[in-house]
C-alpha cells in the first residue's frame, strides 16, 4: 500500500512541519519519487510509536532519536536470531544428516 | 471491566499528575513497541490506556467519579503497532538496523554466513510492479505507435505500442515500476491498452470488418470504388449484380499477426439517391421485372 503526502498526514494525525521535522531528524525515512514522497503501512505506524513516545510517555526529542535507534536494533536481533533458529531447525530436520543418526554412530 | 484506578495502582483521590506519573510508569514497560517479543504485553498495555484516557480528561473522570459512565469504551481501539511491521520474516524495510549484532559477523563464520545471506536477500529484493491503463486510438493499437505515458507521480514514460496490440493486452516495460527498497531491480511498468472504437472500422480478432456503401448503378453494373483500409485506401471491384448484405474481402489489409496480416471485410449497402430522382422513378414505374424477381421469396410461411 502506498500512502501519498496528503493522506499520510490525515491518518498519522500530523501536521506539515511535524513532519518535515520527523523526515529531517530520519525517525520517518519515506521514499523519495521525482516531484514527492510516499509512504508505507510502516512509516504510519512508525509515527504513532513517535507520537506514543513524544505525547503519552514524555520523551523528549533527544530520546526519541535513541528509543527508535535501540528499537530497530531489536528487531534487526529478532530477525538474525529467527534466522539462526531457522537455519538450526532445517539442518536437524534434513534426513540422513540429523544429529541424533550421527550420535549413534 | 477494571477499576481504571486499580488498572493505573492509584488512589482515588490521585492528582493529574500522579496519574501521569504512573501511566508513564507502566506504558514503558507494557508499550508493545518497547517490548516486541512479549505477545501479552499488548493487552495490559490498552487496558491501561484506556484507563488513564478515561481519567486524564476532567469531565469524564467526573462522570465516571459520578457513575454517570462505566470504564469502557473510552478510547479508539488501536488496529497497529510499529513491531507487527518491523517484525521478523517481514518484508525488507529502510529502518532495519544491524548494528546490535554487526560484530558477531566478523568473528564468527556460520553466523556471518546466515546473516550475509539474509542482508542479500534483503538488499536484493525487488521494487513493486506498478499497473497503468492506456486508451489507444483504433488505428494506432492496428499499425502500432509510440505514446507517451504520463505518470501520477510526474514524469513520463515511453511506450512502443507493437501493431496489432489487442484490446486488454498487457505490455510490460521492465524496469519503469517502483524502485526496490534496497539495490534489487525496481519493479516493472504493466500497462494495460484500451482501444477506442472507431468511427467506421470494427475488428473481430486480426480481422477488420467495413460497412460500404455503394450507389445502385455500382450495385447493378459493378464498377472501381475506393474502400478506405487502416493503411490507407485501396481500389476494390464490385462485381456487377452484388446486392446488400455481399460480403467482399480484401485480402492481408486486416490486423497485422506473426506471419502477415488478417483480412479487411467489406459489407456492401446499396444506397439510393438522397433526393427523389423523377428519372429513376419513371424508369422503375415503367419496369417489368420478371416473375423470378421475388426478393421475399423466402419469407413465405
Amino acid at each position: 500500500m502506498i500512502i501519498a503526502k496528503l493522506e499520510f498526514l490525515e491518518r498519522a494525525r500530523l501536521d506539515r512541519e511535524t513532519l518535515d521535522v520527523w523526515i529531517e531528524e530520519e525517525w520517518l525515512i519515506p521514499t523519495r519519487t521525482a516531484t514527492d514522497m510516499t509512504f508505507s503501512e510502516i512509516d504510519l505506524a512508525r509515527a504513532e510509536l513517535i507520537r506514543d513516545l513524544t505525547r503519552d510517555l514524555g520523551v523528549n526529542d533527544a530520546g526519541v532519536g535513541v528509543i527508535l535507534n535501540l528499537v530497530d536494533q531489536v528487531h534487526g536481533l529478532r530477525k538474525a536470531l529467527a534466522d539462526v533458529l531457522q537455519s538450526a531447525r532445517e539442518r536437524r530436520g534434513r534426513p540422513g544428516a540429523g544429529a541424533s543418526k550421527g550420535e549413534r554412530r | 471491566m477494571k477499576d481504571p484506578y486499580e488498572v493505573l495502582g492509584v488512589a482515588k483521590t490521585a492528582t493529574p499528575e500522579e496519574l501521569q506519573k504512573a501511566y508513564r510508569r507502566l506504558a514503558k514497560k507494557l508499550h508493545p513497541d518497547l517490548n516486541p517479543g512479549d505477545s501479552k504485553s499488548e493487552e495490559r498495555f490498552k487496558e491501561v490506556s484506556a484507563a488513564y484516557a478515561l481519567l486524564s480528561d476532567p469531565d469524564k473522570r467526573r462522570q465516571f467519579d459520578a457513575g454517570e459512565i462505566d470504564s469502557s469504551g473510552a478510547e479508539r481501539p488501536r488496529e497497529r503497532y510499529y513491531r507487527d511491521f518491523a517484525a521478523e520474516g517481514g518484508a525488507a524495510h529502510p529502518y532495519e538496523s544491524r548494528s546490535g549484532y554487526a560484530d558477531f559477523t566478523e568473528a564468527d563464520d556460520i553466523f556471518s554466513e546466515l546473516l550475509r545471506r539474509h542482508a542479500q536477500e534483503a538488499r536484493r529484493a525487488r521494487g513493486r510492479d506498478v499497473i497503468y491503463r492506456l486508451p489507444v486510438d483504433f488505428l494506432d493499437a492496428v499499425n502500432g505507435a509510440t505514446k507517451r505515458l504520463s505518470l501520477p507521480e510526474g514524469g513520463s514514460l515511453e511506450l512502443a505500442i507493437p501493431p496489432g496490440v489487442q484490446e486488454g493486452q498487457v505490455l510490460r516495460l521492465r524496469g519503469k515500476g517502483a524502485p526496490s527498497p534496497g539495490e534489487g531491480e525496481p519493479g516493472d511498468a504493466l500497462v494495460e491498452i484500451l482501444i477506442n472504437p472507431h468511427r467506421f472500422f470494427t475488428r473481430q480478432g486480426d480481422d477488420i470488418h467495413l460497412d460500404l456503401p455503394i450507389t445502385l448503378a455500382e450495385a447493378a453494373l459493378g464498377g472501381q470504388v475506393r474502400v478506405p483500409t487502416p493503411t490507407g485506401s485501396v481500389i476494390l471491384t464490385v462485381p456487377k449484380g452484388s446486392n446488400t448484405g455481399a460480403v467482399l474481402r480484401l485480402k492481408g489489409k486486416g490486423v497485422p499477426r506473426p506471419g502477415g496480416r488478417g483480412d479487411e471485410f467489406a459489407r456492401l449497402k446499396v444506397m439510393l439517391p438522397l433526393e427523389p430522382h423523377p428519372e429513376l422513378e419513371a424508369f422503375l414505374a415503367n419496369w417489368k421485372p420478371g416473375p423470378d424477381y421475388d426478393p421475399r421469396r423466402d419469407l413465405q410461411p
